[in-house]
């Protein structure tokens, strides 16, 4: 490691294209070393391009601008041959499907292993000894014989947690999380959330989290970013944007989730809910894209783009939602 | 082992299941060896009245497929009965079979996958009517679904490809009203959906049983979605039900075990901003 | 020889420890699909042109020897590529071959179409029992050569179109069994089919009004490919001299006949090799340009 990483990932006016479309629209964010950022958004909000951005995994077609400065150097200037050196070591990515994301035809134990003889000078058995060790902190049963094993003779929740080994195998400084539980049943979902946080604690590597879930920011990050039509229209620590949320958009995410407090005994309560549907990128509305499903909306909303403010909290939006007013709905 | 939940209004049950039991036969393991059984649904008694809303939550592998499958008639169960309306739906005529056709339509968790790409939603929508030869005045019926489920008649003309995920399961729950059915079965109706569009289909559910006087059996893996929407839940585990109550007692007096990982796994905001969700 | 399509998507290397990415929106640049199509239609709609004009005229007679016009060379006047070592006027005979290469490969791949359909379909929408029979039947006839078959037809019943053209339909429809038979159940697994199910609708209905449309771009793709499949066959078969006999003329014939002049008029055998790859070529890019347009995956996705 070359001196002090203040941050793990800085990036200015990201941008990805493709020769029709813009799907992310000027991302600015910081993510400390050891940070944990939450990137909230639904299908279609750049959310995912972004993280392949990060990456250098975009599919084909797609293009992406702008400055990522990572471990001393930018991502998007990079080489391909550069970047894939990178990944697994300084950076690393947990995806939405692990069936998909592992070698059906090779055993587990090689697959993991692999990745540590790739990135580390060490032996095949020094890497499959810590293979094993990693198993072992991933709570996976009989680390031993899962070595042995192919991907389709496991469970969803351990091929995941297989996947989070992989990813940390090389104590990458930073890891992204693309859903990482959401093709899991619900009863496996905490258990992986809770040995993915442990281990990123553990190792002080920074966390980038992508969902559409917020309980999940909520539980494993520090900040959040939320995103709609492929920009950021809110930013700031996890507490303060979820319990005042001053964006519209967010506010409306926060209040359609379905909990104990807004089920009434007698079955008449309705949840809140954004009218109006995510705008598709070939048809975004032209000033603050959210304008259409927005209830303050106004002239300014229809013509000008809101910029993100600066500071600790940062929103997008000509007519912030006041600490007092959101306290009441709280 | 089914604790008898007092239901108020409502009399008789209308879609009701009886001691059902589903055996699969698996591959022999040696040549000559007999033929292992697995036994999917172990005696299950499930039913839902006129104008209530139920759920069924439980892990994937408990069974909740395979119910919906008996109880939509798509599988005839092994041991036990499926009665609409009173009536064995296996043992009778085709008029009862169609009858029952009409009175239980299902609304499925993938909107892009449950309608044809290649059919306008116009014709989509007349095809129940069509195959269950309901006589009447079809364009009526067709704008007064969409109604309902909050389309406009523009919708008609298009072709799936054009709509989101969102409107398309309007459309699916439109499709399934056509015929006038007595029960609706959604099945994970929200699980592939946005956020913010989940609420709006979940509050759709709701409204149609509330102005329709639908029977809804909403049958999903997320206890908090299924208590906002229904006020019976049965809980499924290994093929069996395991416990039934409102949903306000399952969340807060958890008995069977299977009752209590469920509600342990349900993460919130408030949990989670809170700092021991996942301790 | 058979299939000549070549998949122009390339997939994101996946580095060794980072997994290929499942869930983006893949978008492809439209572009080269666009031309492959134009090109591809341009080329087969002049070859079908050219067919349907010899039906009514033709330069000359395309089987009459006039002895004082043996090998003209190309560009002379009246016979711009020449002709052949009897006097018969080149482009007349490559008329004339252009509808027997069409009438053949778009016999062979109509029958196989046909019969594939019907099989492929029986086979997905039937019980497992059904499936076997139709699936491993489809794998042992997929097993005999297709030349072998075509010969043994030829020495039985006699060499000529219809010959080839049953050749080709037993030596396709295992193929286009298998294909349709693969897109059918993938329709099938499809949720809208429950759903049609749940209101009532049979087997038959589904199959035609569900399941038909959603597969015909499969079944277009694979009609064009195997189209320009059965043209190559056929030449071959003729070359071999067990295709058609004059007065029909095939492509593949005049190359065999080409070939004995080869040293004395070499171009003789250029025009019709040339016809050959021109028409395989074309239909391939039609088909590839099919593929992207009508795949209603794909169509899905783009949308």
């Amino acid at each position: 490691m070359t001196g002090t990483q203040l941050n793990a990932l800085e990036v200015k006016n990201l941008v990805v294209h493709n020769t029709a479309l813009t799907a992310v629209r000027g991302l600015d964010f910081t993510l400390p070393a050891g940070g944990r950022m939450g990137l909230v958004g639904e299908s279609g909000s750049g959310k995912t391009l972004t993280a392949l951005a990060l990456m250098g995994l975009l599919p084909m077609g797609w293009q992406a601008n702008g400055t990522v400065h990572h471990d001393g150097v930018d991502l998007i200037a990079q080489s391909d041959r550069a970047l894939s050196s990178r990944r697994g070591r300084t950076i690393s990515m947990v995806f939405q499907d692990p069936l998909s994301s592992l070698d059906p035809v090779r055993r587990i134990g090689v697959q993991v292993s692999s990745v540590i003889r790739r990135h580390t000078n060490v032996g095949k058995r020094e890497a499959e000894s810590q293979t094993i060790e990693l198993f072992r902190q991933m709570s996976l049963p009989r680390p031993e014989q899962l070595m042995r094993a192919y991907p389709h003779e496991i469970s969803g929740g351990q091929r995941q947690r297989i996947m989070i080994a992989m990813a940390l195998a090389c104590y990458p400084q930073l890891i992204i999380a693309d859903e990482p539980t959401t093709a899991l049943d619900v009863t496996v979902q905490k258990q992986v959330l809770r040995i993915l946080n442990a281990a990123v604690k553990d190792r002080g590597c920074a966390l980038m989290m992508i969902t559409h879930d917020l309980p999940i920011i909520a539980a494993m990050c520090d900040t959040v970013a939320v995103m709609y039509a492929g920009r950021i229209v809110e930013m700031g620590p996890v507490a303060e944007v979820f319990r005042n949320p001053r964006h519209h958009y967010t506010k409306g995410l926060l209040d359609s989730q379905p909990t104990m407090d807004n089920i009434a005994l007698d079955g008449s309560s309705r949840l809140a809910s954004i009218p109006g549907m995510v705008p598709p990128l070939h048809s975004l509305p032209a000033g603050c894209a959210f304008h259409p499903r927005c209830a303050a909306a106004t002239e300014a909303c229809m013509t000008r783009v809101p910029p993100l403010d600066d500071g600790s909290r940062r929103t997008a939006c000509w007519h912030p939602i006041e600490a007092s007013v959101a306290m009441v709905t709280a | 082992m089914n604790a008898p939940v007092e239901t108020p209004l409502l009399g008789r049950p209308l879609l009701e299941m009886r001691q059902v039991t589903q055996t699969y036969s698996l591959a022999r393991p040696t040549l000559l060896g007999t033929r292992p059984s697995l036994t999917v649904l172990d005696h299950i008694d499930f039913d839902v009245r006129p104008g209530e809303a139920v759920g069924l939550v439980g892990e994937s592998g408990s069974g909740k497929t395979t119910l919906t499958r008996i109880l939509t008639g798509m599988e005839k169960p092994r041991e036990g009965h499926v009665f609409y309306n009173g009536a064995d739906i296996w043992d009778g005529d085709g008029e009862r079979w169609r009858t029952f056709r009409r009175s239980v339509q299902v609304v499925m968790q993938n909107p892009r996958s449950s309608l044809d790409p290649r059919m306008r939603i116009g014709v989509s929508l007349l095809e129940p009517l069509r195959s269950l030869k309901i006589e009447g005045d079809h364009a009526t019926r067709v704008f007064e679904v969409l109604d309902q489920v909050g389309l406009s008649r523009q919708a008609l003309e298009r072709y799936p490809h054009e709509f989101s995920g969102g409107q398309l399961q309007r459309i699916a729950i439109a499709r399934a009203l056509m015929p006038g059915p007595k029960v609706l079965i959604a099945d994970e109706p929200v699980s592939a959906l946005d956020v913010s569009i989940q609420a709006q289909v979940l509050n759709l559910l709701k409204d149609l049983v509330n102005n329709l006087g639908l029977s809804l059996v909403f049958i999903a893996h997320d206890l908090s979605v299924v208590a906002y929407t229904t006020s019976r839940v049965s809980v499924m585990s290994a093929g069996k039900i395991v416990e039934v109550g409102k949903p306000m007692d399952l969340f807060v007096r958890p008995q069977a075990e299977a009752t209590r990982n469920l509600v342990g796994a349900i993460l919130t905001v408030e949990s989670g901003l809170a700092g021991n969700a996942l301790a | 020889m058979m299939t000549m399509s070549k998949s122009s998507r390339i997939p994101v290397p996946a580095p060794p420890g980072v997994p290929a990415p499942t869930t983006a929106s893949k978008k492809r640049r439209r572009l080269p699909r666009n031309a492959s199509l134009i090109i591809g239609l341009v080329l087969t709609t002049i070859f079908l042109a050219v067919a349907l004009v010899s039906i009514f005229y033709l330069p000359s007679n395309p089987n009459i020897p006039v002895i004082r016009n043996r090998l003209l060379p190309a560009g002379t006047p009246g016979h711009w590529l020449g002709t052949d070592v009897l006097g018969r006027d080149i482009i007349a005979q490559l008329m004339v071959g252009a509808r027997t290469s069409i009438l053949v490969g778009a016999g062979g791949a109509t029958f196989s179409l046909i019969l594939g359909t019907i099989a492929g379909l029986a086979a997905a929408a039937s019980g497992k029992m059904t499936d076997e029979a139709i699936s491993r039947g489809a794998d042992i006839m997929l097993s005999i050569p297709g030349m072998v078959t075509a010969l043994v037809l030829a020495a039985t019943m006699g060499s000529g179109a219809l010959t080839t053209i049953l050749a080709l339909t037993a030596f396709f429809t295992p193929s286009f069994t298998r294909v349709i038979r693969s897109a059918a159940i993938g329709v099938l697994n499809e949720d809208f089919i429950t759903a049609a199910k749940l209101y009532g609708r049979g087997k038959i209905f589904v199959l035609a009004r569900h399941v038909l449309p959603n597969i015909a771009g499969v079944m277009i793709v694979q009609f064009t490919l195997y189209f320009a499949a059965g043209i190559l066959t056929e030449a071959g078969l003729s070359y071999l001299g067990v295709g058609v006999h004059r007065p029909s003329i095939s492509w593949g014939m005049m190359l065999n006949e080409a070939q004995q002049q080869v040293g004395v008029s070499s171009p003789l055998a250029i025009w019709p090799g040339l016809a050959i790859v021109l028409m395989v070529l074309g239909l391939n890019l039609l088909g590839d340009g099919l593929r992207d347009v009508l795949d209603p995956k794909l169509a899905r996705r783009a949308s």
